[in-house]
C-alpha cells in the first residue's frame, strides 16, 4: 500500500494524521508513530509536513526518523515478520528461521519483498523465551517455529493476500 | 572560589566549567569537539579530567562540568592519558584519512589499528551541526545511528535551507566536508550556489544566499557589503587611520 504523496487524497490523509496533534515539538514522535502505523512508512512529504506542523527544522525530524528502528522511510510489507533473535531464540536456532525466510522470500532482516507482501525484521527479545524460537507475523505470535511450520505460516499469509488483493493484480 | 588544577591554585567563578577556568588561566586541556563559540558539547570526551571533592574522586568531562565547590582537578593522570589515547585510537580508526587525526595518532603514540573506511575523515564532533544551528539554517544533522551514524542533509539531497555559508566546512577540524569552488559557483552538501565577487579585489568569496542572509541579519549596521574579508579588513584599517589622523 505505497502512498503516493503527489496524489491529493493521500496528501490529505497524511495531513489529517499530522494535524490531529497539537503543533508542538514534543508530539513529533507520536505523529511519526501514527504515520508509520497507518501508512506503513514515513513518506518524504509526511516528514516535511510534520516539520512544518511542529515548527521544527526538517533536518531535526529526519534525524529522529532515521534514528529509531520503528520507523521506515520505504514502504513496509503488508505482513511484517518479526523474528526474535534474543538470547534464548538465538540459541534455539533463530538464525535457521531467518535463513529459511530468506530461502522462501528472498529477504534479509530489514528487507521487503518486491511485491510489497512481506517485510522481515529482527527483534531483540519478545519476552516469550519459553516459546523460543518465536516468530511474530503482524500481531500473531507463532511459538517454537520450525522450518516446516514457517513454510506453512508464509503460505497462510500469502494465501490471504491472494484472496483479498487478487482482484488488484 | 578557589580551585586547583594540577596543583596550580586559580580563581574560578561559580558555575563556570572546569575547561573555561583552565583556559582562562592558560592551562591546557586537550579537546576535540569544543569551540569557544558554542561552549562544551560533551561529545568527544577528550577533555576528561579527574575531580577530587573531599575524599571522592571521579572522572568528568571538563567542558560541561560546572564548578560549584572548591575542587582539586588533575588533568593528566596515567588513567586520563590512557583514556585520551584510547579515544584517539578509536577516532583514528574511524577517520584515518584526516591529517588532523593522523597527527594526533602519532602525537599520542597510539597503537596501530585497521581503519574502518580508509577514505573517512569525519570524527563526529558535531561542530558542523552546531555551526549550522548558530547560523540559523539547520540544514544538516546526524542521521541513522550506531556505526552507521553520519552527518548529512535530510534525504541526502540538496537542502532548501542551506545558504552555502561554509560555516560547517570552516569549523570542521578534520576537513571532512567537501566544498568545491569552480567558475564562480560553489558546491557543498549536494547543492550548487552562484557566488559573487568582492567589489575591490574582484575575487569570488561568498554565495548569493549568504549575501541576502547577512543583509537580513544586519539590517541596521553600516554596510560592509560585497567586500571579501581581506578587503574589509583593509578598509576598516584605513577608516580607523583616517579617524585618528
Amino acid at each position: 500500500m505505497a502512498v503516493n504523496s503527489q496524489q491529493p487524497d493521500d496528501r490529505h490523509a497524511i495531513e489529517k494524521i499530522v494535524s490531529s496533534y497539537p503543533p508542538e515539538q514534543r508530539f513529533t514522535l507520536a505523529i511519526m508513530q501514527d504515520l508509520q502505523k497507518q501508512i506503513n512508512y514515513l513518506p518524504k512529504e509526511s516528514l516535511q509536513m510534520t516539520a512544518q506542523h511542529v515548527n521544527a527544522p526538517v533536518s531535526v525530524i529526519f534525524s529522529m526518523a532515521t534514528f529509531y528502528k520503528a520507523f521506515s522511510l520505504v514502504p513496509k510489507g503488508r505482513v511484517i515478520l518479526k523474528a526474535c533473535d534474543g538470547t534464548a531464540c538465538h540459541i534455539k536456532g533463530s538464525n535457521v528461521i531467518i535463513d529459511e525466510i530468506y530461502k522462501a522470500l528472498g529477504i534479509k532482516p530489514g528487507g521487503t519483498t518486491p511485491d510489497g507482501q512481506f517485510s522481515l525484521e529482527t527483534v531483540n527479545c519478545l519476552g516469550a523465551c519459553a516459546l523460543a524460537p518465536v516468530l511474530v507475523a503482524n500481531d500473531q505470535i507463532y511459538p517454537k517455529v520450525t522450518p516446516a511450520l514457517l513454510r506453512d505460516i508464509i503460505k497462510e499469509y500469502r494465501g490471504q493476500s491472494d484472496e483479498s488483493d487478487g482482484s488488484e493484480s | 572560589m578557589k580551585i586547583t588544577i594540577d596543583g596550580n591554585e586559580i580563581e574560578a567563578n561559580f558555575g563556570e566549567t572546569i575547561l573555561d577556568a583552565a583556559n582562562r588561566s592558560g592551562l591546557e586541556i586537550p579537546t576535540l569537539c569544543y569551540s569557544e563559540a558554542f561552549g562544551g558539547q560533551g561529545v568527544c570526551r577528550m577533555c576528561m579530567v579527574e575531580v577530587k571533592e573531599g575524599d571522592r574522586k571521579r572522572l568528568v568531562a571538563s567542558c560541561t562540568y560546572p564548578i560549584t565547590s572548591e575542587i582539586e582537578v588533575q588533568t593528566s593522570t596515567p588513567e586520563l592519558l590512557e583514556i585520551r589515547s584510547n579515544i584517539i585510537t578509536l577516532l583514528y580508526r574511524r577517520a584515518p584519512n584526516s591529517d588532523y587525526m593522523k597527527k594526533l595518532h602519532q602525537e599520542y603514540e597510539c597503537t596501530g589499528v585497521e581503519p574502518v573506511d580508509p577514505e573517512e575523515k569525519c570524527i563526529m564532533c558535531r561542530l558542523c551541526i552546531k555551526a549550522c544551528e548558530k547560523v540559523g539554517a539547520y540544514a544538516i544533522s546526524t542521521i541513522m545511528r550506531g556505526t552507521e551514524k553520519r552527518v548529512a542533509t535530510p534525504f541526502d539531497e540538496e537542502s532548501p535551507v542551506c545558504i552555502g555559508c561554509n560555516a560547517c566546512a570552516d569549523i570542521c577540524p578534520t576537513g571532512a566536508i567537501s566544498v568545491k569552488k569552480e567558475g564562480g559557483r560553489q558546491k557543498i552538501w549536494h547543492k550548487s550556489f552562484e557566488m559573487f565577487r568582492c567589489e575591490v579585489c574582484g575575487d569570488y568569496f561568498s554565495t548569493l544566499p549568504v549575501k541576502e542572509h547577512v543583509k537580513e541579519q544586519l539590517e541596521l549596521t553600516v554596510s560592509g557589503d560585497n567586500l571579501c574579508p581581506n578587503c574589509r579588513r583593509n578598509k576598516l584599517a584605513r577608516d580607523v587611520a583616517n579617524v585618528s589622523k
